[in-house]
């Protein structure tokens, strides 16, 4: 895996607040990051750094080995970006806002517009004014002024912010593909946990500013012990016999029985101590837990304390 | 650069609110060349009587104020009236014309004011604008430093006031041409400078008169410019700006009656007229005086611009 963003022990100062507190990482090539984080811990601070829009305090950002702060137009040359809304010129057309950006960079040719347009599907409305645009065509209008240059790194700050479910989904798949097909490194934020499970490889949080954790998303997930549901009858007794003979297992009462956070391994025995006690077993199902859970696990754990 | 000023000139255009402006232009000098047409003619002199009589007369009266006047900028004026008088007189030079499209020409240069006014709204929209778009962002992710897309910002604008004058000037030479008609023989204008009087061809006289008219003009769209990059609000610049095109002058004449650093001030160099065709505000002020403090001025309405844009965090 080939590293395209490096982000150096970054710090932000604004007026003697530490907004950004000293966050590292790195993004490869061809995978989508996400960054999660409530909302002001500094995701879109962050992804403003890395576009070069504010100053960092200290430390350093490079994209493709360019560093933003010293050489600001190579470094860039390799970004397409949406920050927060891609808000357009509303007085010209799509087409209109694609020329005035193409003509910023070099080398962008008529065709390869087209190209573009055809790409993120708006071909048919492509030459009306941005004003009479829906929400989602101008999510797809800045989407494809972000990849008119074929920038290696795609950086989209909340793309799925106010779209219809169906919209969420189209650019979902389209991040998934850029990334697979054109070996682009996607840097998402959100605050939208199921989504980022769905469209990210990794994941980074920030809370308050310091970066807490970056784990794949499926370790992410999976990686603390499970929780199974057993379906028993009758559930109370089951409750104190869990808790006299395995008191280091956290057991809580559900809708259908009782639900436990344990290892596989540990499930025959449990199954042997319900059937010897005469409890009826109908059923056990892993319940994997979600994003979420483990999100507010993770913030509730490290980043709990506020400054 | 070019394709930057392309741009820029794209984003005034396809605003429905500059045909407006120019629309405005065009019904204004519409208007007054109409109202000349109509009302002013009537009253024409007769410009076949004698008129040598007359100036020499005046001469005398101007001779004797001369020698009564102890103020030296007084004198100076006696003096350079008395040059051109006997110049005229001596080669057959009439001080009155036929209105004709020159006359028209240089009355309309009132209205560079007009010309000024639509180029500060749009010098003060044009960095402040796209912030309220919030489509700076997009803008300043390009592999482009800021400074040159401020230049581009400001070419642009210079482009927009020089559009705005041509537009007057041509449309004011057309409208003439069709309600006045041009003279036999333009008459020359007459310069005076260091106690010589020469003469100077009508068309270029405009053309300078004109270039010197739109000076103050170019120097508030620059502060408005200025403004708009620096608080990023547009209606500051605007209101800013045009108050101190309205009443700028007047201030600095006031001031200039009791103070003698009132020279100093901006709107006491912006007219450089005032060397050719008049006397100066005050004492001891010349023509390389004002043009070194418009340059002052200039230099330091840039600098404040494109640092505080270089500089700035785009947050909002």
């Amino acid at each position: 895996m080939e590293s395209i963003v490096a982000i150096k022990d970054v710090t932000k100062v604004i007026k003697g607040r530490t907004i950004i507190d000293n966050i590292s990482f790195e993004v490869n090539k061809g995978e989508v990051f996400g960054f999660l984080g409530p909302n002001g811990a500094g995701k879109t601070t962050t992804i403003r750094m890395i576009v070069g829009l504010i100053d960092i305090t200290s430390g350093d950002i490079m994209i493709g080995g360019k560093s933003i702060k010293t050489n600001f137009e190579d470094a860039v040359r390799h970004v397409g970006a949406i920050v927060e809304n891609p808000e357009m010129y509303k007085f010209l057309s799509g087409y209109q806002n694609l020329i005035h950006y193409a003509r910023m960079v070099k080398g962008v040719t008529k065709e390869k517009i087209d190209e573009t347009v055809k790409l993120v599907g708006l071909s048919d409305r492509i030459h009306d004014k941005v004003k009479t645009y829906s929400l989602g065509m101008r999510q797809r209008l800045g989407l494809a002024q972000c990849l008119l240059h074929d920038p290696s790194v795609l950086i989209l700050d909340e793309p799925t912010n106010g779209l219809d479910p169906a919209g969420i989904r189209e650019i979902r798949d389209y991040i998934r593909l850029l990334a697979r097909e054109k070996n682009m490194a996607v840097i998402v934020s959100s605050h939208i946990l199921s989504e980022m499970e769905m469209m990210c490889d990794r994941i980074g949080i920030i809370q308050n500013g310091q970066l807490i954790d970056v784990q794949l998303v499926q370790e992410f997930v999976h990686s603390s012990s499970a929780s199974f549901e057993f379906e028993v009858i009758p559930s109370e007794k089951a409750v104190t016999l869990v808790k006299s003979n395995f008191p280091d297992i956290p057991v809580t009462s559900s809708r259908n029985g009782i639900t436990l956070e344990l290892t596989k391994e540990v499930v025959p025995e449990l199954v042997k101590m319900f059937v010897e006690e005469d409890i009826q077993v109908f059923g056990i199902k892993e319940v994997s837990k979600t994003l979420e859970d483990r999100f507010l696990e993770v913030t509730a754990d490290k980043g709990g304390k506020r400054p | 650069m070019i394709n930057l000023i392309r741009n820029e000139w794209m984003k005034i255009f396809r605003r429905p609110g500059t045909y407006v402006m120019i629309a405005i232009l065009l019904v204004i000098i519409s208007v007054t060349g109409i109202f000349m047409k109509y009302n002013l003619i009537e009253e024409e002199p007769n410009v076949t009587e004698e008129w040598k009589p007359v100036l020499q007369q005046e001469n005398e009266a101007l001779k004797k104020q001369l020698e009564s006047s102890s103020i030296k900028m007084e004198q100076e004026y006696y003096k350079k009236q008395i040059a051109i008088n006997e110049y005229r007189i001596e080669h057959d030079i009439p001080f009155r014309e036929k209105y004709n499209v020159w006359s028209f020409v240089k009355d309309n240069s009132e209205l560079i004011l007009l010309a000024g006014l639509f180029t500060i709204v749009i010098s003060a929209g044009i960095v402040a604008s796209e912030f309220n778009w919030g489509t700076i962002k997009l803008l300043l992710i390009r592999p482009i430093n800021r400074s040159k897309i401020l230049l581009s910002k400001y070419i642009t604008v210079l482009l927009y006031a020089f559009l705005m004058v041509g537009i007057l000037f041509g449309f004011s030479v057309l409208l003439g041409a069709i309600l006045f008609g041009f003279p036999e023989q333009a008459l020359p204008y007459l310069n005076y400078f260091n106690g010589k009087v020469t003469e100077q061809h009508i068309v270029v006289h405009l053309i300078v008169y004109y270039g010197l008219g739109s000076i103050e003009m170019i120097m508030l769209t620059t502060m408005a410019f200025m403004i708009s990059s620096v608080f990023r609000n547009s209606s500051l610049a605007i209101g800013l700006s045009l108050f101190l095109m309205f009443t700028g002058s007047q201030f600095t004449a006031l001031l200039s009656m009791k103070f003698d650093w009132a020279k100093y001030i901006l709107f006491a160099n912006t007219n450089l007229m005032q060397y050719i065709e008049g006397t100066p505000l005050l004492e001891g002020m010349t023509m390389t005086f004002s043009i070194i403090m418009l340059i002052i001025y200039f230099v330091i309405f840039q600098f404040l611009a494109f640092y505080v844009f270089k500089k700035r965090d785009v947050a909002a």
